[in-house]
């Protein structure tokens, strides 16, 4: 549905967008996720024609944009700033697609429209108001109803609930995906925020200076992490990343920890093992490793309790249900459990370069 | 991508380019211009290259014209800056009097410079005018205010501040409100006296402010005309024949076009060249100002 | 204790400047309410009458000051509406697409500012003869644009910068075309600026004396230099000098008033905003 294919763009001397690729299918959710400064928001622009690319070629719908104006590419846009006209009411604001020349609707049913996305906004009682009183949270539904209101072939959200605070971003998460409209047209979603991304993404791709790093499922991103840097994108807490040795028989660890990953990589290479918080438990079956309780922390239900790995320095971190870890205090000797199917393998890191997942044998 | 993406631009402002050029192009003549000895007696004039700066440079009257030029834009830009900034801080306090009288401030300022030049003259007239008549309880009657060379600089000088004081002052008032706040809470606290919070926070804070001022000022004030021409007419004798006033006679007075021009050209010049050095300085100020504020 | 002496002091110097600032306008008014014979006999007690508006409004002096005061009139606002209709898609461009086209455009102007005007005006004396523009409209309105023009393109240059183009973006994807984007979204926001810009150039035209003393001579003349040629003549008018100047200090005083809020960025060509 939406095609980028080798887009390059730059400002000046920075390059915003360096080679980038990327493919939406029909009525899926994708999000762009990546920090700020990596190119996401270029990327929207690029697909809504805001931005013209130095090089590469865009498709909409099979169709090359090139030359085509935003106003007939048919995408809606939802823009972090929200780009509201201060000037307006909630009302004209959500008219104002209805009104252009392009999705011109007659005055009576725009104002069916308008008063069905409100309602489904919970924003039916704003709709007198001029935009300079709402709150964030307001503004961003009136936004997003702007965004809705309109047929549109797609839809490309911009950091829609960056600016809200964490319940309310949480609750309109829920929202967002409930809405019919949302739900059946392809939506490009771009965010810094990793839990936002494994939440609605039917796929996401990770974006790093102005190129796709991964595209998967969340899944995929969350058990075939490209990279390290991937890896410690995903999950809170994050990733434990303990430096090791590859040896005949799995990786030993500093502290003289054995980890059961076996791979190809020649015996003697640098490596990174990867274990998830959620992955590692006090009890049950799979491969032990023994250490001193560091730190315990509790988290509502579950704790996070950081080990100090067999006798070295190095700590890990996991996170427990309450009824496991509640007697544990610092210094006290624990077991720890891993199933080896979940350990990850990746190459050290090296300066400028996270380190490669590396393929392990089960 | 697209030429038309590409063309919109200069298409918006190809009308400001054309009617630029239409402004250009009188400049680019009279550069032309000043490569002859044009005038009104010699409508065929001759080439005569790079005679007419040199005669302006090697007479006595282009640097009598220059001297008093700067002292009238030192003298000038000086006292306004200093004025200004002093009434500035003054407004700044939150009293009843500052709120009011701010409303009045820019009053002189909106008032045409040959205008306020004519009302001056009116009361600086040595016999009737009401300033020697306010002075007569003072023993200071019958001052000759305009009819002395000193006097008539100073009188200039005088009215150029009376109508640009508020200049400097009204750039220095926003400066002063645009100041963060925390430093000073954080000197109050600290039990810093006024002076010292005024030489080590607000002045170098606002410095950046009023050095926009002093720019706009110093190089108005080299190119004076309204002031002088309406106020002394460059009199008595010369003693107020500033540089644009000089090529106002030299081109229009006794119509030799192409010296008046270079008289001008040369002033242009000097307008410039203390622009690109006080723009330096701004920039250099402006660094510092924010040095300060972090 | 020592602080309230402070406060009075600094009160009185402020009144101070500001008796400095307004007694030359107060005593204008004064003058120009004087019959002709108690002119130099008092100073401020007299039988105040309008005879010296009278006699300026009724040209009855040879001095046409109802006509300067049109030609004021209409060459400012010609001189203000062609720089607004040439300055503000200028001004627009440049805010919106750094290229280095609008970059000359936007330098070459600020130098007009900067520019002593006689390196302009004398070779335009000269050719405004040759094509019959001295003592024109139409002359005085070109002219002018080497004060209006620099002013409004640079002041509405920083309102445009100062919109994001996020807004009119906005408006491209809800269908408009870039001509309704700027129309119906930018030019809306920025009205305020616009109006006060206007007025800022309005005054600065209006309050121009170089040009229409070189550059007309009657028909085109303008109320700077009218104003002036009353304090010639063998004996002083005083009276009819001071009511011709405040009628001319009118406009712009009353524009100034309105338009206080938006005086700091127009003043420092978009330099300081407040």
């Amino acid at each position: 549905m939406i095609t980028l294919s080798g887009i390059r763009k730059t400002y000046g001397k920075t390059v915003a967008l360096d080679g980038l690729e990327l493919e939406v299918r029909e009525g899926e959710f994708f999000c762009l996720l990546g920090p700020s400064g990596a190119g996401k928001t270029t990327t929207l622009k690029t697909v809504a024609g805001l931005e013209q690319p130095d090089s590469g070629t865009v498709l909409l719908g099979g169709e090359d944009m090139r030359g085509v104006e935003p106003y007939d590419r048919g995408v809606a846009m939802c823009f972090e700033s929200y780009a509201l006209y201060p000037h307006r009411s909630v009302y004209d604001n959500l008219a104002s697609p209805l009104r252009s020349p392009r999705y011109r609707l007659p005055a009576a049913e725009a104002r069916q429209r308008i008063g069905a996305v409100a309602e489904l906004l919970g924003i039916s009682a704003l709709l007198d108001r001029p935009v300079g009183r709402l709150s964030n949270g307001q503004r961003q539904r009136v936004a997003l109803g702007r965004v809705l209101v309109r047929p549109a072939k797609a839809f490309l959200l911009d950091e829609p609930l960056s600016h809200l605070d964490a319940k309310l971003r949480q609750q309109m998460r829920a929202e967002l995906k409930a809405i019919g409209e949302v739900r059946h047209t392809t939506t490009l979603y771009v965010t810094h925020d990793s839990v936002e991304a494994l939440a609605l993404g039917d796929r996401i791709g990770v974006v790093r200076e102005g190129r796709i790093v991964q595209t998967g499922t969340r899944e995929e991103i969350w058990y075939q992490p490209y990279d390290t840097e991937v890896a410690r994108a995903f999950g809170r807490p994050r990733i434990n990343l303990l430096p090791g040795v590859v040896t005949e028989s799995g990786v030993r660890s500093d502290g003289g920890v054995e980890l059961p990953v076996r791979s190809r990589a020649t015996p003697g290479t640098d490596v990174l093992v990867g274990l998830r918080p959620r992955d590692l438990a006090l009890r049950g079956p799979g491969h032990e490793l023994t250490g001193t309780v560091y730190v315990t922390e509790v988290l509502g239900r579950s704790v996070e309790v950081t080990v100090r790995l067999g006798t070295g320095e190095r700590r890990v971190s996991l996170v427990a249900p309450r009824a496991d870890a509640a007697r544990l205090r610092p210094d006290d000797p624990v077991r720890l459990v891993v199933r080896p199917e979940n350990l990850l393998l990746f190459e050290a890191d090296r300066p400028e370069r996270p380190g490669r997942r590396i393929e392990t044998e089960r | 991508m697209g030429w038309r993406l590409t063309l919109r631009p200069y298409v918006l402002i190809v009308p400001a380019l054309l009617l630029t050029c239409g402004i250009l192009y009188p400049f680019g003549l009279g550069l032309y211009y000043t490569l002859f000895d044009f005038s009104a007696s010699k409508p065929q004039p001759d080439m005569v290259r790079f005679e007419n700066y040199s005669t302006v440079f090697t007479q006595e009257a282009f640097w009598n014209s220059a001297w008093v030029t700067v002292l009238y834009a030192v003298g000038a830009a000086l006292v306004e800056t200093v004025l200004g900034v002093a009434v500035a801080l003054l407004l700044h306090r939150p009293t009843l009097v500052g709120r009011v009288l701010e409303k009045i401030l820019i009053l002189p300022l909106m008032i045409a410079p040959v205008i306020a030049a004519i009302i001056w003259k009116l009361m600086l007239q040595p016999s009737v005018g009401v300033v020697n008549h306010l002075l007569k309880p003072f023993g200071l009657g019958g001052v000759q205010w305009t009819d002395t060379p000193t006097g008539a600089l100073l009188s200039s000088i005088a009215v150029d501040v009376w109508v640009y004081t508020p200049f400097v002052a009204i750039l220095a008032l926003a400066g002063l409100r645009s100041l963060p706040t925390s430093p000073f809470e954080a000197a109050a606290v600290d039990g810093a006296g006024w002076w010292y919070t005024f030489r080590r926070l607000t002045l170098p804070m606002l410095w950046p402010y009023v050095l926009v001022a002093v720019i706009f000022r110093f190089m108005d004030s080299l190119k004076v005309f309204d002031i002088i021409y309406a106020l002394t007419e460059g009199g008595p004798g010369d003693s107020t024949v500033v540089l644009q006033i000089r090529a106002y006679l030299e081109a229009i007075r006794f119509q030799r076009y192409s010296f008046g021009i270079s008289y001008t050209i040369v002033l242009w010049a000097v307008v410039y060249l203390a622009a690109m050095v006080l723009v330096k300085h701004l920039g250099k100020i402006q660094r510092k100002a924010a040095e300060v504020t972090t | 204790m020592r602080k309230r002496l402070a406060g009075w002091v600094c009160d009185a110097a402020l009144v101070l400047y500001f008796v400095f600032a307004l007694f030359p306008i107060a005593w204008m008014v004064i003058l120009s309410l004087k019959p002709t014979d108690q002119l130099f006999s008092t100073y401020f007690s007299f039988s105040p009458t309008l005879d010296g508006y009278r006699t300026v409004l009724g040209d009855s002096e040879g001095i046409p000051f109802v006509r300067f005061f049109v030609n004021s009139l209409v060459v400012s606002v010609g001189a203000v509406v062609l720089s607004l209709v040439v300055g503000l898609p200028a001004a627009y461009a440049s805010a919106r697409w750094r290229f280095k086209g609008s970059e000359n455009l936007m330098f070459t102007l600020l130098s007009f500012r900067f520019a002593p005007e006689l390196t302009v005006i004398i070779p335009l004396f000269v050719l405004y003869q040759k094509l019959g523009l001295f003592d024109t409209y139409v002359g005085m309105v070109w002219v002018l644009q080497l004060v209006t023009l620099p002013l409004i393109v640079w002041i509405m240059r920083s309102y445009f910068a100062d919109l994001t183009p996020e807004l009119e973006q906005a408006a491209l994807l809800d269908g408009y075309t870039r001509k309704q984007a700027f129309f119906r979204v930018a030019l809306p926001l920025v009205k305020p600026g616009i109006a006060a810009v206007s007025l800022l150039a309005f005054i600065f035209a209006w309050n121009n004396f170089v040009f229409p003393l070189i550059l007309t001579s009657n028909e085109a003349q303008t109320v700077t230099v009218g104003a002036l040629s009353f304090l010639g003549g063998d004996r002083p008018k005083y009276n009819l000098t001071a009511a011709a100047a405040l009628v001319s200090v009118v406009p712009p005083l009353l524009l100034a008033l309105t338009i206080q809020r938006y005086l700091v960025r127009g003043l420092s060509f978009g330099a300081v905003k407040s």
